[in-house]
């Protein structure tokens, strides 16, 4: 038992759940405890130790009957519900038919299923043992169910029964006979689709985990970047964001800092008759304090994306996040981060705003933003804009963004865009880029980080 | 504890209904030694589970609750500065007792040093929870609450905590669990915990009940109302929670909603009740009207459970006008 645990544990590690030896150790102990004659207490047991984020176990739930699965249902035995008179009929009926019947309906109709070897046989005529992209379990299943000749397994079934009924059984007896078939053909339908699970998990569990290597993705720019490699940099982000988290508390416990504040001090130490025990600093707020402007258009998704799981990651070293997306009017999107977890959030919020075709319309969105949402602004607050600036020859509004930085206490901007883009065609950049406190070139995951490192400088 | 059975036996005494899922972690947590972290949205029962484990294993209830800014002196100790002045000063006649005789200062600083003992003694030492945790001469149970709502640098503090169970206050030594603790963290996501957090702990996952487990809870602690109507509410919140809101209604709600129409003395639940009651169920504005509206629809039936239909409504709702753009 001790080995399936590891084939299963390496199989997680496979399909990128992470499990380290403690926890492998503690669910060797767990399983102890619990015994294996309740599968549901063994699941359970294992999933506690191993399984240690909500988004895996999705791949628990999937793997778990992979490995422990019983091998499938047991077929029915005919003897058990047929007379002895009905079974010498059977056996007859079979020597009658010797030519004609295949080999699989001879062993279902005497409750015998095919062997591991044989299937196994049939496995590697298949190519099971040589995985490749594409095959699914589903596939395989019916494949090799073909093989063993299950297509002809409904003709036999009938020519069975009626040689039967001409050798005159009874009609209970033929009923009988007729539903030992039918759900011997379905567990062997479950047998063999466990099988395949099991032979394609252990393939699975033989592959060398990920690797969580992306550092030269950070450098690829994120309009070429595809699905697969943004899901393996979206994995990056977290530990990007332990990094710069590490790096702003330090900041903040410097700043802690040597100032005294003399009322406070005075105030905290009156309970000991003026003696100052207990003396008390000034505090900055070194935490910033942010309102996000997204461009959620086609052309920004990915920047976004990675901008806003950033800041989720942080959320400890942030006072107050606010964020807003806007195409061609300002939502608050606040909310949606608060209560769930980018990997939801995200896609959710880019469900919401439906993009359109070239109805980027900032210059509108940023009056609008003054006008609803600009109680989300004081002199505390840094505000970030996420764009391209493109605002399709509509007004650029620049006296609005004006308005936005004298009430702010900084501006930063972030472009996707290479600077030299910057003016061309509908870009209104270089109109907003000298009313910004500092603007940033964010084409791929490194600059962006530097960006957002940057943000916590709190210069 | 024995068995897992027993474990889920001892909860429904305290009026705990723990899944066989719970049970089987808690008994697993109890028999490793090891912490417990649950998780799950808001209102599900996390830190009630801690409270029922305490009651149910017979042991205190030692509570922190986690915040922005939480350090170890509000978590582990701190020294009685107040009192060990207070100290001094009624002690002063002792000490120049103490101090006649001496001849020269440091002479009198020897003997004074000592005598510090008595100052920096268990005397003088305030010991918040993770201290009168490990510290307790009685078996203790240790619920630390909303973990996510500290800093990382407290969570890695707790790290050395957690895997020995002992604390150092370098004036005294340190001190050993004298009873291991069990433990229960509880977090709901608002922030990634650490690896080596999760790595320490048992994890859970506690999500809103099922209908049958909900109405089981309601009956249990709201048990005067008519049971047609607990069934009533339990499965109009069920309902409210596939729509698509901004929070959704938690089983405390669900209990206070119960307790509203106990008081309201409803004898159905019609739509006079419901405009009444609702924002004791839900809690934004904006949640309010969805809900309203989504609740006019008729009551979909068993069957086309997933294709509720209700779903669908946020984003209907959100391609409704926004206020008119003013050029």
């Amino acid at each position: 038992m001790d080995d399936r645990i590891i084939a299963f544990i390496a199989g997680l590690r496979a399909a990128g759940v992470r499990v380290s030896l403690a926890e492998t150790e503690d669910a060797m102990k767990a399983t102890a405890h619990m015994g294996v004659t309740d599968r549901n207490a063994f699941k359970t047991a294992l999933k506690t130790t191993l399984i240690k984020e909500r988004a895996d176990e999705p791949i628990y739930e999937t793997l778990f009957p992979l490995y422990f699965g019983s091998g499938g249902p047991p077929l029915l035995q005919p003897q058990d519900s047929l007379t002895p008179d009905q079974m010498e009929m059977l056996r007859a009926a079979l020597r009658a038919l010797a030519g004609d019947l295949g080999e699989l309906l001879r062993k279902l109709s005497q409750g015998l299923a095919p062997s591991r070897e044989e299937l196994e046989r049939i496995a590697r005529q298949m190519g099971l043992d040589r995985p490749r992209r594409g095959q699914n379990q589903q596939w395989l299943t019916r494949e090799m169910l073909r093989r063993l000749g299950m297509q002809d397994l409904l003709d036999q079934i009938e020519r069975l029964l009626q040689q039967l009924a001409q050798m005159g059984m009874s009609a209970e007896g033929l009923q009988k006979m007729r539903e030992i078939l039918d759900a011997n053909r379905e567990a062997l339908e479950g047998q063999v689709k466990q099988f395949v699970g099991q032979t394609l998990a252990r393939q699975l569990s033989a592959q060398p985990p990920q690797k969580m290597d992306g550092q030269d993705l950070m450098h690829r720019p994120f309009n070429s970047l595809t699905e697969s490699e943004a899901r393996e940099l979206r994995k990056q982000v977290s530990r990007l964001a332990a990094r710069l988290r590490a790096k702003a508390s330090l900041r903040q416990k410097h700043g802690k800092g040597p100032t005294l504040d003399a009322k406070r001090t005075i105030r905290a130490n009156v309970r000991f008759g003026g003696v100052p025990f207990d003396i008390r600093h000034k505090r900055r707020h070194l935490k910033p304090k942010l309102a996000i402007i997204c461009d959620v258009s086609t052309s920004m998704r990915q920047v976004v994306d990675f901008l806003l799981r950033l800041v989720y990651e942080m959320q400890d070293q942030i006072a107050k996040a606010r964020s807003f997306a806007f195409i061609d009017h300002v939502e608050e999107i606040s909310d949606e981060f608060t209560a769930g977890r980018p990997d939801v959030a995200v896609p959710k919020v880019l469900h919401q705003i439906p993009p359109g075709y070239y109805n980027t319309d900032l210059g509108s969105s940023l009056d609008q933003f003054t006008h609803d949402y600009f109680d989300s602004v004081d002199n505390r607050t840094t505000i970030i804009v996420v764009g391209d600036g493109r605002n399709n020859y509509n007004d650029p509004r620049l006296d609005r963004f004006e308005e936005i930085k004298r009430r702010a206490r900084r501006l930063l901007w972030m472009n996707p865009e290479p600077v030299f883009e910057w003016g061309t065609g509908d870009s209104d950049m270089l109109q907003y880029a000298p009313l910004c406190d500092s603007v940033h070139q964010v084409s791929n995951l490194a600059e962006l980080t530097a960006a957002v490192e940057h943000l916590f400088e709190g210069r | 504890m024995n068995s897992v059975n027993e474990v889920k036996d001892c909860l429904a005494e305290q009026q705990y209904i723990a899944t066989d899922e719970i049970a089987t972690v808690l008994f697993l947590a109890d028999k490793l030694g090891k912490p417990v972290l649950a998780e799950g949205p808001a209102g599900v029962g996390k830190t009630e589970l801690g409270k029922a484990w305490a009651a149910a294993a017979e042991r205190e209830l030692i509570r922190l609750q986690c915040y922005e800014g939480l350090d170890e002196t509000k978590a582990l100790y701190e020294w009685e500065y107040a009192k060990q002045l207070l100290y001094t000063q009624l002690l002063r006649d002792k000490l120049s007792d103490l101090l006649t005789g001496t001849q020269t200062l440091s002479q009198a600083a020897d003997r004074l040093a000592g005598e510090e003992d008595v100052f920096f003694s268990e005397r003088f030492l305030l010991p918040r929870p993770l201290l009168r945790a490990i510290h307790s001469d009685k078996p203790s149970l240790l619920l630390i609450d909303e973990i996510d709502r500290s800093d990382a640098e407290f969570e890695a503090f707790l790290l050395e905590v957690l895997s020995d169970f002992q604390v150092s206050v370098p004036e005294l030594g340190t001190f050993k669990a004298k009873h291991h603790p069990l433990v229960v963290l509880t977090s709901n996501n608002t922030r990634e915990l650490s690896e080596a957090l999760k790595r320490r702990c048992v994890y859970i996952y506690i999500d809103y009940p099922t209908a049958d487990a909900e109405l089981r809870i309601v009956r249990l602690k709201v048990p005067d109302l008519n049971p047609a109507l607990a069934k009533q509410a339990v499965e109009l919140v069920q309902r409210l929670r596939r729509m698509d809101l901004k929070k959704q209604p938690s089983v405390s709600e669900t209990l206070d909603w119960a307790k509203a129409l106990l008081l309201l003395n409803a004898k159905s639940i019609d739509r006079q009740t419901l405009e009444r009651t609702l924002t004791v169920l839900v809690k934004h504005e904006s949640d309010v009207m969805r809900a309203r509206r989504g609740l006019d629809r008729p009551a979909p039936s068993v069957e086309d459970d997933e294709d509720d239909g209700l779903d669908d409504l946020g984003p209907a709702i959100r391609r409704i006008p926004y206020p008119p753009r003013n050029k």
